[in-house]
C-alpha cells in the first residue's frame, strides 16, 4: 500500500466549509419557505410542507455536517523535493501526483471568507492541468508557494 | 536599417472575400428567402429590401477582403517576423523567430494557377484551429524566403548566445543544408478508397443535408409536394424507404468524395526534427510538426476496421496545428505494416503489445453503472409497449457483453520510461506515452472499487492547449500503485 500524503488542511478549513454549507442551506431554506407560502395560499396538499422541511433538514445535515467532515478528513497533501501529492474526494477518492518538473506556476487566492479565517487557496498549474489545495493557513500557503516555485525553477522544461 | 516590406498577392482579395462569404452564407440565404414574401407594396425599395441588403452585404465582404489585402504588410526585423494589418485599428504582431514552431502551407484552388501558397505560422501559443499568423497568399519564392529568414535568424541567435542548446532548432530546419526528408508512409490508391468508404463522415454529411432541407423547407412549394406525397403513400411505404435510402446513399457518396479529395496523395515524411504531412487533391496541404512537440502516439482500431486488421494512428501535439492538436499520422494502416514506419519516426518507442491484463474482479464495474439508466428505460418501455416492450430486456445482455468485451480488451505494459495502455470505448485505442510527457497522474477509487481492490489510472498528457487523458479503468490496486510509483520522480532512480 502506498502511504497517504502526510499533511492535512488547516482545521479552520472545516469551519469555512461548514459556513459555506450554512449559506447554501439558507438558500434552500428560502426556497422551502417560498414553497410553504405557496402551499398555504393555494391550498396545495399538506405533504408539501413535510417534503420542504425534510429537504432542508437533509440538505443541512449533508452539507453542513457530513460532507465537510468526510471531505476534510480525506484531504491530504504533501510537497516533496521532486513531486507534489494530493488526495481528495468524497465518493471517489482521487490521488494526484504532479512532478515538480511539470509545475509551470503556482497561485494563491483568498476570498473574503477565506481572508476572515486567515486562509488561502493554492493552485498548481502544469502545462495541461490545474490542481488546487482549497484551504491552507495563509502563511503556510505563501511559504508553500515559494517553495514550489523555487523547486520548480530548478527543473528544465521539455514540453 | 530599413528592411524591405512585403505584400500579399492580390488573389488574397478573392480568397478572403470567398471565405467571408462562405461564413455569411446562412444569414445571406435567410435574408434572401425571407424577402420573397410581402413584396406587393408597390414601393420598389420595400419590395426588394432583401436583395438590396444581400448586395450591400456582398459588397461589404468583398471590400473588406480588398482592404485586408491593401493594408497587410510583413517584414523581417531584429530577429522577428513583423506583421501589420487593419484599416482603422492598426494591428501589429511581432513574432520572434525562435518562438516559431512550424510553418504550414496550404494550396487552395485559387492558389494553384498562380503558384501561390497560404502560410500559417504556428507558435506555442497558437490556440486550437487558429494559427498565430496567417499569410493568405504569397508566392512560392516568398514562402521559401520566409523559411530561409527564420532559419538564418535562429542560427544567428544561436551563435550570439554561443549555446546551441539554448535555441531549439525544431520547427524550421536550416536551409543551406536542406535536411534530408525521408518518406515513411503514404496511402496507396486502394487504401485511399478503403479509407474513404469506411470513414465516419456519413453522419456529419447527413445532418448537413437535414439542416439544408430544413432551411429550404419554406422555399419549396410544399402544398404541391404534400399532394404528391399523398400519392406516394398510396404507392406504399416502400418508395419512401427507397427515397430515404437513395438520399443516404448520395450523402455517403458525398462523404466518400470529400474524404477522397482531402486525403489524396497522403504522405508522411520525416527529417531530423520534424514530421511533414502532405495531402489533398484540390486543396494541397503541407503540415509540419516538430517531433519534440509530439506528446503521445496512439493506434485506434474501430470494430469494423479491426475485423479487417486495419486501424489509424493519431498523435497528440502540444502545438495546435491546422487540424487541431490531434493529428492523423496514418489515417489508415494495416496493423502488420504499422510497426516499421512508426518505429522509423519514433525510434525510442517500444511498440510491443501490452500484455498485462486486468483482474477479473473489476469486470462488473464495466457494466454495473449502466443499470442506472437501463432499469428505468426497460421499465418504461416494457410498461407502455407491453408485451413487445419487454424485448427491451435484450439490451441487458448486450450492454453486459459490451462491458465484458471492454474488460477483455484492456491491457497495459510498462517498459522503461514508457507506458503502453490499451482500452476500448467503442474503438480499441492503444496509447504509447513516455513518462516525461505525462503532466500529472491520478489514481481514482470509489468506495465500491476500494472494496474490490481495483482502481483507475488517469494520465494527463498535453494536447494543444488542453489535456488528453490516457486512462485505464479497474486495474488491480497494487498494480495501479506501482504505476503511480513508476511515475513518481523521487522513486525513479530507486526502481530502475
Amino acid at each position: 500500500m502506498r502511504k497517504e500524503p502526510a499533511n492535512r488542511l488547516s482545521s479552520k478549513g472545516l469551519t469555512v466549509w461548514r459556513l459555506y454549507g450554512w449559506l447554501q442551506t439558507a438558500v434552500v431554506l428560502l426556497l422551502a419557505i417560498g414553497a410553504g407560502t405557496l402551499t398555504f395560499l393555494f391550498d396545495w396538499p399538506w405533504w408539501v410542507y413535510i417534503i420542504a422541511i425534510a429537504v432542508v433538514l437533509i440538505y443541512g445535515w449533508l452539507f453542513i455536517y457530513l460532507f465537510p467532515k468526510i471531505r476534510w478528513s480525506r484531504w491530504r497533501y504533501e510537497v516533496r523535493e521532486s513531486e507534489i501529492e494530493l488526495q481528495h474526494g468524497i465518493f471517489i477518492v482521487t490521488r494526484t501526483l504532479i512532478p515538480m518538473v511539470r509545475v509551470q506556476h503556482v497561485d494563491t487566492a483568498q476570498g473574503p471568507i477565506l481572508k476572515k479565517y486567515d486562509l488561502s487557496a493554492i493552485s498548481i498549474s502544469s502545462a495541461a492541468t490545474v490542481h488546487s489545495i482549497p484551504a491552507l493557513a495563509a502563511e503556510e500557503a505563501d511559504e508553500l508557494r515559494n517553495r514550489i516555485s523555487a523547486l520548480a525553477k530548478v527543473a528544465e522544461d521539455d514540453v | 536599417m530599413s528592411e524591405p516590406r512585403y505584400k500579399l498577392h492580390w488573389v488574397t482579395v478573392l480568397v478572403e472575400s470567398l471565405k467571408a462569404l462562405k461564413e455569411a452564407i446562412l444569414p445571406l440565404v435567410i435574408v434572401l428567402i425571407s424577402g420573397r414574401r410581402n413584396n406587393d407594396s408597390g414601393i420598389w425599395i420595400l419590395d426588394n429590401w432583401s436583395l438590396l441588403l444581400g448586395i450591400i452585404l456582398v459588397v461589404y465582404l468583398v471590400s473588406s477582403g480588398f482592404i485586408k489585402w491593401r493594408r497587410f504588410t510583413y517584414w523581417f526585423e531584429d530577429g522577428e517576423l513583423r506583421i501589420e494589418s487593419g484599416l482603422f485599428v492598426r494591428k501589429k504582431r511581432y513574432i520572434p523567430f525562435e518562438r516559431i514552431q512550424s510553418l504550414n502551407y496550404t494550396e487552395g484552388i485559387f492558389h494553384r494557377p498562380f503558384g501561390l501558397v497560404k502560410v500559417q505560422v504556428e507558435t506555442a501559443a497558437s490556440s486550437a484551429g487558429e494559427a498565430e499568423a496567417e499569410l493568405t497568399a504569397v508566392t512560392r519564392d516568398d514562402a521559401d524566403l520566409i523559411k530561409i529568414r527564420i532559419a538564418e535568424g535562429k542560427k544567428r541567435k544561436m551563435q550570439e548566445t554561443g549555446d546551441p542548446s539554448e535555441v531549439e532548432m525544431d520547427g524550421v530546419g536550416s536551409v543551406e543544408t536542406e535536411p534530408e526528408e525521408k518518406r515513411v508512409f503514404s496511402l496507396n490508391p486502394k487504401q485511399l478508397v478503403l479509407l474513404a468508404t469506411t470513414s465516419g463522415g456519413i453522419g456529419v454529411i447527413f445532418s448537413g443535408v437535414a439542416i439544408f432541407l430544413s432551411q429550404f423547407g419554406e422555399f419549396l412549394p410544399l402544398d404541391k409536394v404534400s399532394d404528391e406525397l399523398a400519392g406516394l403513400i398510396e404507392f406504399g411505404v416502400f418508395i419512401i424507404v427507397l427515397l430515404v435510402l437513395v438520399g443516404l446513399f448520395v450523402a455517403w457518396l458525398l462523404s466518400v468524395a470529400m474524404t477522397f479529395f482531402s486525403y489524396y496523395g497522403f504522405t508522411v515524411r520525416v527529417s531530423d526534427e520534424e514530421l511533414i504531412i502532405t495531402r489533398g487533391l484540390i486543396e494541397k496541404k503541407r503540415t509540419t510538426i516538430p517531433l519534440s512537440r509530439i506528446q503521445s502516439v496512439s493506434f485506434v482500431e474501430n470494430p469494423v476496421r479491426q475485423l479487417f486488421g486495419y486501424g489509424r494512428v493519431l498523435v497528440h501535439s502540444a502545438g495546435a496545428a491546422d487540424d487541431g492538436s490531434k493529428i492523423q499520422l496514418f489515417p489508415l494502416v494495416k496493423k502488420r505494416a504499422l510497426y516499421e514506419p512508426l518505429q522509423e519516426i519514433f525510434p525510442e518507442l517500444d511498440l510491443r503489445e501490452p500484455l498485462e491484463k486486468l483482474p477479473k474482479r473489476g469486470r462488473k464495474f464495466f457494466y454495473r453503472i449502466d443499470f442506472i439508466w437501463m432499469i428505468p428505460v426497460i421499465g418504461v418501455v416494457g410498461w407502455f409497449f407491453y408485451p413487445y416492450g419487454l424485448l427491451a430486456l435484450l439490451i441487458v445482455p448486450l450492454v453486459m457483453g459490451f462491458g465484458i468485451w471492454q474488460h477483455r480488451s484492456a491491457a497495459y505494459r510498462v517498459s522503461g520510461n514508457q507506458v503502453t495502455m490499451r482500452s476500448r470505448g467503442i474503438s480499441l485505442e492503444t496509447s504509447y506515452t513516455m513518462r516525461k510527457r505525462i503532466q500529472s497522474a491520478h489514481m481514482r477509487q470509489t468506495i465500491f472499487q476500494h472494496r474490490q481492490r481495483v482502481a483507475s489510472i488517469h494520465l494527463n498528457v498535453k494536447s494543444g492547449m488542453g489535456v488528453h487523458n490516457v486512462r485505464l479503468r479497474q486495474m488491480d490496486v497494487e498494480e495501479a500503485e506501482d504505476l503511480l510509483n513508476w511515475y513518481e520522480p523521487s522513486r525513479e532512480s530507486g526502481c530502475e
